[in-house]
């Protein structure tokens, strides 16, 4: 039984060893070149590069929430709404996560300018006299961010609304709850599962995130990824360069096991 | 008169290219090693590329019948990692300048074979044994001329931190390099006195600029990109980005005062499969008749002195050989040296509040 379970799953084992584990094996050694902690003492004593770690959890975890935000109600109507709009919901997520980001990023710049199409419309209007400044700045990266992560919230919160029995909430409607309370005590318990997967996938993807900082926010707003980049390819220190991406891994992970841990006893508590 | 010269200059040349074809045909007909299918060159690709291979790479292909592969972009990471593994698959590569001094140093290049390559038309410090000069650049000011009417644009950098004067967004590359020296020169740092650079006093000087930047561009079609949409009425950039909006009728003025001149630069990596073709290559970018052919498509000309020679004289305005004595030399050696360092500052002065 377990031979013939194992079996199938074979080649994808490989793949994962092959292209995920062994290269991250590798960066590790990288980091240690020389046998000295010196790197991690570096990425991990230095002030800019605490700042810089710091800012880019601040800007995932802002991310995140915006994400959940608009991506919740949006995920919640496309999963009971008729099919017809379920269908016009899915091509507005669906399309733009087929477009390259860095198209999207552009679009963005073209629109939040100062001399943008909102800018020209809230001037023309006679709303502002002046330009709001959304652009190049740390509005514009999360405008942007936003948007090209939006879809990874949306999916997983749609697949756990549509999982949840509509006889229970019927249930509860009949039995007279309003329907906060059955938002409350059925739909949130029971999507919380996709509410933890959009937001571990929306965090972690934030956290290596490059194009749209470096585009939309004027150069002010750093993150990490673009040190390491730094590190990479203009240094050429490579060890360096692995130990603040172990350093990133290593946070990763401890927050997507706190996260977790969280979830699971909300998720026991609702009950 | 000067025309004369020119086409006895010509002319001369064309003899002597001639000549040293038909030499190089017979004594070493022999001992050419066998020529590959395929020669692979990486660039920085786009526009560039276009014109490289109008200038160079079609010439190449008709007179060795070696197709002539292109691949981008520039990256010294995958260039130390296809040294490193043995695995070479560029026979040529363009690199940025303080890369080159220190890939040559760790021993990442070819030297360049004197005999095949002629530079005896190359300012002196054009010579590095293993790189190769193939252009010249310059981070001068780009500005808005329906802003700055009838030449009122600032003309130093004292000028550009002068915002009383020359109000306006401006736009600055996110990079120590270029940055470090303009603050120094608005400081009063005479041209030739910038190295080694005074790290205290140019970072002091750009407080006073940081609040009138509105974007720090990291992509050289950017600050192009920004002056086009009025985003900003001043910004540093490459020549070539701003030549090539002029061109196509962008309101866009360029002040070359004070630029600061790199040189582009090609380079063998070390294991290179055809490391005899890609010097052969290399004596095709040498040539000053192609380098203007390749200087009026981008407005980045050759080290070939020769080469403005050859010229449109409505290209040559847009030049940054036209201006040499205005402007500086970026020390490659120094960044090769203190490049890190220079970034880590840098880095932690933009994460500065204010």
């Amino acid at each position: 039984m377990t031979g013939r379970g194992f079996l199938p799953a074979l080649p994808a084992l490989i793949l994962l060893f092959v292209f995920f584990l062994f290269p991250v094996v590798r960066m590790l050694g990288f980091s240690l070149e020389g046998g000295t902690l010196d790197w991690y003492a570096k990425a991990l004593g230095e002030q800019l590069y605490l700042r810089v770690f710091w800012n880019t959890f601040e800007i995932a975890l802002l991310v995140t929430f915006f994400c959940l935000l608009l991506g919740y109600p949006l995920g919640f109507l496309m999963a009971t709404t008729t099919p017809f709009w379920a269908t016009v919901g899915f091509i507005f997520v669906l399309l733009p996560l087929w477009t390259s980001v860095l198209v999207r990023t552009y679009a963005w710049m073209v629109l939040l300018g100062r001399n943008g199409v909102f800018n020209r419309t809230l001037m023309e209007a006679g709303i502002t006299t002046d330009p709001i400044p959304m652009l190049h700045n740390f509005t514009g990266v999360l405008i942007g961010m936003v948007h090209v992560l939006l879809p990874y919230m949306v999916l997983p919160i749609y697949g756990a609304v549509r999982k949840v029995d509509p006889a229970i909430p019927a249930a509860a409607a009949g039995l007279g709850a309003s329907s906060f309370a059955i938002f409350r005590r059925i739909y949130l318990p029971l999507t919380l599962n996709g509410i933890f997967a959009g937001s571990v996938l929306v965090f972690v993807l934030s956290l290596g995130f490059f194009i749209t900082p470096a585009l939309l926010g004027g150069g002010r707003v750093m993150m990490i990824a673009v040190l390491i980049e730094q590190q990479v390819r203009e240094a050429l220190n490579w060890p360096f360069a692995a130990a603040l991406s172990a350093v990133l891994l290593v946070f990763t992970f401890a927050v997507y096991a706190m996260a977790q841990r969280f979830t699971r006893s909300e998720a026991e508590a609702a009950r | 008169m000067d025309m004369k010269r020119l086409h006895r200059r010509h002319a001369l040349s064309l003899l002597g290219g001639a000549a040293a074809v038909g030499a190089t045909g017979s004594a070493f007909a022999q001992a050419e090693p066998p020529k590959p299918a395929q020669l692979v060159v990486n660039h920085s690709g786009g526009s560039m590329g276009t014109a490289m291979r109008k200038a160079f790479f079609n010439g190449f292909e008709k007179k060795y019948g070696i197709k002539v592969v292109e691949t981008s972009p520039v990256d010294f990471g995958k260039l130390r990692a296809m040294v490193d593994s043995g695995n070479v698959e560029w026979d040529l590569t363009e690199i940025g300048g303080q890369d080159a001094i220190r890939a040559g140093k760790a021993n990442l290049l070819e030297k360049i074979d004197t005999k095949v390559v002629d530079r005896s038309k190359y300012p002196a410090t054009a010579q590095n044994p293993y790189v190769f000069a193939s252009s010249v650049y310059t981070t001068i000011m780009g500005f808005r001329n329906d802003v700055f009417k009838n030449g009122s644009q600032p003309k130093s950098w004292a000028d550009w931190w002068d915002v009383k004067k020359f109000p306006g967004a401006r736009s600055m590359r996110n990079h120590p390099t270029d940055n470090l020296e303009f603050a120094l020169i608005a400081d009063g740092v005479p041209k030739d006195k910038l190295y080694p650079i005074d790290f205290d006093r140019a970072f002091k000087k750009l407080d006073q600029i940081k609040p009138h930047i509105t974007v720090w561009w990291s992509t050289g079609q950017q600050p192009a990109q920004l002056l086009l949409d009025k985003e900003v009425v001043l910004a540093t950039g490459w020549n070539g980005r701003f030549y090539d909006i002029i061109k196509k009728g962008a309101p866009v003025g360029i002040e070359w005062s004070e630029g600061a001149l790199k040189q582009g630069s090609f380079a063998i990596p070390r294991g290179a499969k055809s490391p005899y073709w890609a010097n052969k290559m290399l004596a095709e970018l040498a040539i000053p008749q192609q380098q203007a052919v390749y200087a009026s498509e981008l407005g980045y000309p050759g080290l070939n002195l020769e080469s403005l020679n050859f010229v449109d004289p409505k290209v040559k305005p847009f030049l940054p050989t036209a201006y040499l004595d205005q402007q500086f030399w970026i020390s490659d050696e120094w960044y090769a040296e203190n490049g890190t360092k220079a970034a880590e500052l840098w880095n932690a002065w933009m994460l500065k509040k204010g």
